[in-house]
Formats: structure tokens, sequence, C-alpha cells
């Protein structure tokens, strides 16, 4: 019977990835994106991860939603401002023989096909042995946490962890770098609404309450830095919008600081634990708990600033 | 033998009950959205359709929601979703009126900027 | 009772594939956000429903993730897109 559910989300699925792929206006293409973006919520809790669906729906929903509105506006802007700035110059003609789509459309073909059969084959045939799922469900009394997802994210993989963070910063570096994309000003936001105002004070409690409660539940259920991190982010980008620059607040050196702080502490820990005899990131399972909770908070802290930061300097 | 029956047959008759009012509330629920949904495709401009929406949001949810956590039966859960019920009732009000001020601001820009 | 559970999603997600029209044809930015905020509703009371289906509570979280950050669109439309129509000619 669950059947019907999956067959009606794998169709809806594609359905809105193809429509988001194929839409003419960008308009059409975001909101669907934001839809795309829910179903493939529930399609992740339907394979039952819920620690990448809630990722998904903080990212989706919250953060790229965001950031797709904003650049949204942007290009309506332009786009009444001088219509041809996004156009095809006059001379572009995208105009060829049939005979040379020939080839391309072949090639798209026998991918397609190959596609198919390869997803065909891989669900067809579950793995034997179950994978890793095993070995990570032996070694989870000495990982120090209780849910396996995030002992392999934060024990026994925590270098991939912190490369990620390591990814995110240099996102971060490569805005900063091409910063100053827009070339007018931004309509100030000094009248805003009081209820607007109400609304913001009203809910940054709440995002930072359930982000810490999503922190903590990481040790022993779906949560974690990462999910965390986005719901304390968008506690940044609501003070933004509700025309507190909060960002601009604090100070450049503490900004530097809260920025690198989880690759930090994550670096500093690993060689701390390579002083003391292990390898890196080999932790003490008598330590184990209280030591990835301190770099969790340390590192959802640092993501935080770092998607505050991404907001605040592309709209700038 | 007739007698242990008895006692079991009593015994769920009020889980019975309790399962009743979770399918009537779920299905009451459904209509709402359903509701919601048609309001949104047939409604003429943007703020008959936020009455829709707040349908849908308001009730909709709310009946689920109540329906749910009598399924669950635990208090804790049914206090925890009924946060989740109040939450989305604040959100949804006040983006209905955001949005409606924002679309009679873009229609009449001059008015907007005096207030 | 499970497959009342599964009556339930599947027509609700039904319901998500009928509002996609308005949110293809809306006219305005505003009509489409509004077709977002009933999918983020209708996508909680789907997790409400499959928490039950799936006995895990845990998928409560997800429905509070959707929740508090639903505002956020709005938010951000209302305040980003403000002063839009005035500061064109």
């Amino acid at each position: 019977m669950s059947v019907v559910i999956d067959i009606l989300m794998a169709i809806l699925l594609i359905y809105l990835a193809l429509r988001c792929m194929l839409a003419p206006e960008l308009s059409k293409t975001i909101f669907t994106f934001f839809a795309f973006g829910l179903t493939l919520a529930l399609a992740w809790i339907r394979l039952e991860a819920v620690d990448v669906a809630i990722a998904e729906a903080a990212i989706a929903s919250g953060f790229m939603g965001v950031l797709l509105l904003d650049s949204l506006r942007d290009f309506s802007y332009a786009l009444s401002k001088n219509p041809k700035n996004l156009e095809l110059p006059e001379n572009f003609t995208i105009k060829e023989s049939n005979k040379s789509l020939l080839l391309p459309r072949l090639a798209l073909g026998i991918g397609f096909v190959i596609f198919l059969l390869i997803s065909m084959e891989a669900t067809w045939k579950t793995p034997e042995g179950g994978g890793l799922t095993a070995v990570s469900e032996e070694l989870l009394p000495q990982s120090g946490v209780e849910h396996p997802v995030t002992a392999v994210l934060l024990n026994f993989r925590a270098y991939d962890t912190w490369l990620e963070i390591g990814v995110i910063l240099m996102g971060l570096l490569a805005i900063f770098a091409a910063g100053g994309v827009k070339n007018y000003r931004k309509p100030s936001m000094t009248a805003v609404d009081p209820l607007l105002r109400q609304v913001i004070l009203f809910f940054i409690p709440v995002l930072f309450l359930f982000g810490a409660f999503l922190l903590y539940f990481g040790k022993t259920g779906p949560g974690g830095a990462f999910q965390a991190a986005v719901l304390w982010g968008s506690i940044g980008i609501l003070f933004h919008l509700g025309g507190w620059p909060i960002f601009a607040m604090i100070p450049r050196k503490l900004r530097q600081f809260l920025l690198t702080m989880g690759l930090g502490s994550f670096l500093i820990l690993g060689f701390l634990l390579m002083a003391a005899g292990g390898a890196m990131f080999e932790y003490p399972p008598a330590y184990a708990g209280i030591l990835i909770l301190i770099a969790e908070t340390l590192a959802a802290i640092s993501i935080a600033v770092a998607l505050t930061a991404i907001y605040v300097y592309l709209t700038k | 033998m007739s007698g242990s029956g008895l006692e079991k047959k009593e015994r769920r008759y009020p889980m019975m009950i309790i399962e009743a009012i979770t399918v009537i509330l779920l299905v009451v629920g459904c209509f709402f959205f359903l509701a919601g949904t048609l309001g949104l495709l047939r409604f003429p401009d943007l703020f008959t359709r936020l009455h829709a929406l707040t349908n849908a949001d308001n009730l909709g949810l709310g009946f689920i929601a109540a329906g749910m956590a009598l399924h669950f039966g635990s208090p804790w859960t049914a206090i925890k979703i009924f946060l989740i019920w109040l939450l989305t009732l604040l959100s949804s009000a006040t983006s209905s009126y955001l949005i409606a001020r924002f679309r009679r601001e873009e229609n009449n820009p001059k008015n907007g900027k005096e207030g | 009772m499970d497959d009342f559970f599964i009556i339930v999603i599947v027509f609700l997600l039904l319901n998500i594939a009928l509002g996609l029209v308005r949110l293809l044809r809306g006219p305005t930015v505003a009509d489409r956000l509004l077709s977002t905020q009933l999918f983020g509703t209708a996508g909680m009371a789907i997790l409400m429903v499959l928490a039950g289906y799936m006995e895990d509570l845990t998928l409560l979280n997800v429905v509070i993730t959707f929740n508090v950050l639903s505002i956020l669109l709005v938010i951000c439309l209302v305040q980003v897109w403000k002063k839009k129509k005035g500061d064109t000619p």
C-alpha cells in the first residue's frame, strides 16, 4: 500500500524537476524549485533519512529561498531598468542545420538509456551484508553518541565534516573576493512595519531555542550541527531583514574569529588528539561525547555566522 | 473463554472510539485542505486567495494536528503538536497581513511611502 | 488505520499537485508565494500523518523546521521587494 505514496512522490519529483528546468520565466523556476525542495524533503523521510530531511527543509525553504528571492528581485529590477541588458545580442543566432544536432541527440539518447539501465541495476540488487551499517552499529558505544549518523559524521568520519566546514568558508571567501556585484543601491529599510518587527522579535528566540534543541538532540536522534547552524543563520538573516544590521555591528576581528572558529576548533582538537598519542580525530571513548558536543557547538556558531555573512555580502 | 473475550472487547471499546474520532478529524482536515486549494485556484484576486490559504493553514492543519495528537495518545506529544499549530496560526496570520499590505503598497506606492 | 493514513497522505499529495496550477499560472510573485505557503502547510500535515504511519516521532522535528522557517520567505519577499514598483518609473 505504501508503494502508492512512493510512486506518487517520485512522479511529483520528476515532474517538478522537469518544470523547474524548462520553465520559461525565472520566477516560475524559482517557485517550482521551492516546491521541489519540499517534495524532496518528504522523499528523504520516506527513505528514513530524517537528518537529511531536516537539512533539506531548512536549507531549501529557508536559506536558499531567501537568496533566490533576492536574486529574482535583482533580475526583474535589471530587466525593468534596461531590458536590453539581459537579452541576447541581435547578431546572435541559434539556427543550425538539423544534421549537426543529430549527434548530440544520439549521445543524449544513449546516455539516457545507460542511466536508466544503471539505475535499474542499482535499485534491483541491494548490496550484500548491508554495507557499513553493522560496523558502525558495533562501534557505536565507543563513539560517545547514540545516533549512528552523528557518530559517523562527527567521530568515524570527522575528517570529512571538518573539510566540509572548510568548503563553506572557501565559498564565503569567494563571495568576499567577488563582492560588490550590484551596482545600484538597495532601497533603504527605514520604514519597517511595527508588526513585522514584533514577529521577527518573536521568531528569533524560537529559532535559537529550536536550533539549540536540534544541536543537543543530535546526540540521540536526527539533528546536529549543520541543521542547527542553518536555523541560527536564519536568525542573522531575520535581523538584517528587520533593519538591524547585526553583522556590521560585530567588530571586524571578532567577525573573523567567529568565522574561522569552527574550522580552527576542529583543527586544534585533531592536533591535540595527535599530540596525546592517537590518530587525528581519534577521541578517547570516555570524553568522546563532550568533545563532540563542544566541537559541534563551535562549528554550528561558525557556520551560522558564515551563512549570515553570505547573505549579507550577496545582498549588499 | 467467552468472559475473557468480552473483557477484551470492552477494553478495546474506547480505542475504537478514539480511532473513529481520529478518522473524522483527519477527514475534516482534508476537506479544509481541499477547500483551501480549490479557493487558491478559483478565487479571482490575491486578497480572496489569502482567505482560502488561511482556511487551509488554520483549520486544515488544526484538524489534522488534533487527529494525530489523539492518535499518538501521549500528553507530551500532544503539547508539541499543539505548539506547532499555535506557531502556524501566528505565522500564517502575520504572513497574510504582510502579503496583503505588500500588494496594497505595490498598487499605490505613494500611499505606502507616506505610511 | 495504516491504510487510512495512506489515503490521507495520497490525498494531501494530490492536493499539492493541484495547487501547482496556481504556482505555474499565478500572475505575480505574491500569488506564487501563496501557493508555496500552501505547499508548506500541506507538507507539514503530510509529515504529521507520516509520523503516525511510520511511528517515528522525530518527524515532528522536521515539521517544526518547516514551521519556523516558513515565515522567512514571506518576510524576505515583503522587505526585499518592497519598493520595486516605486523605484521604477
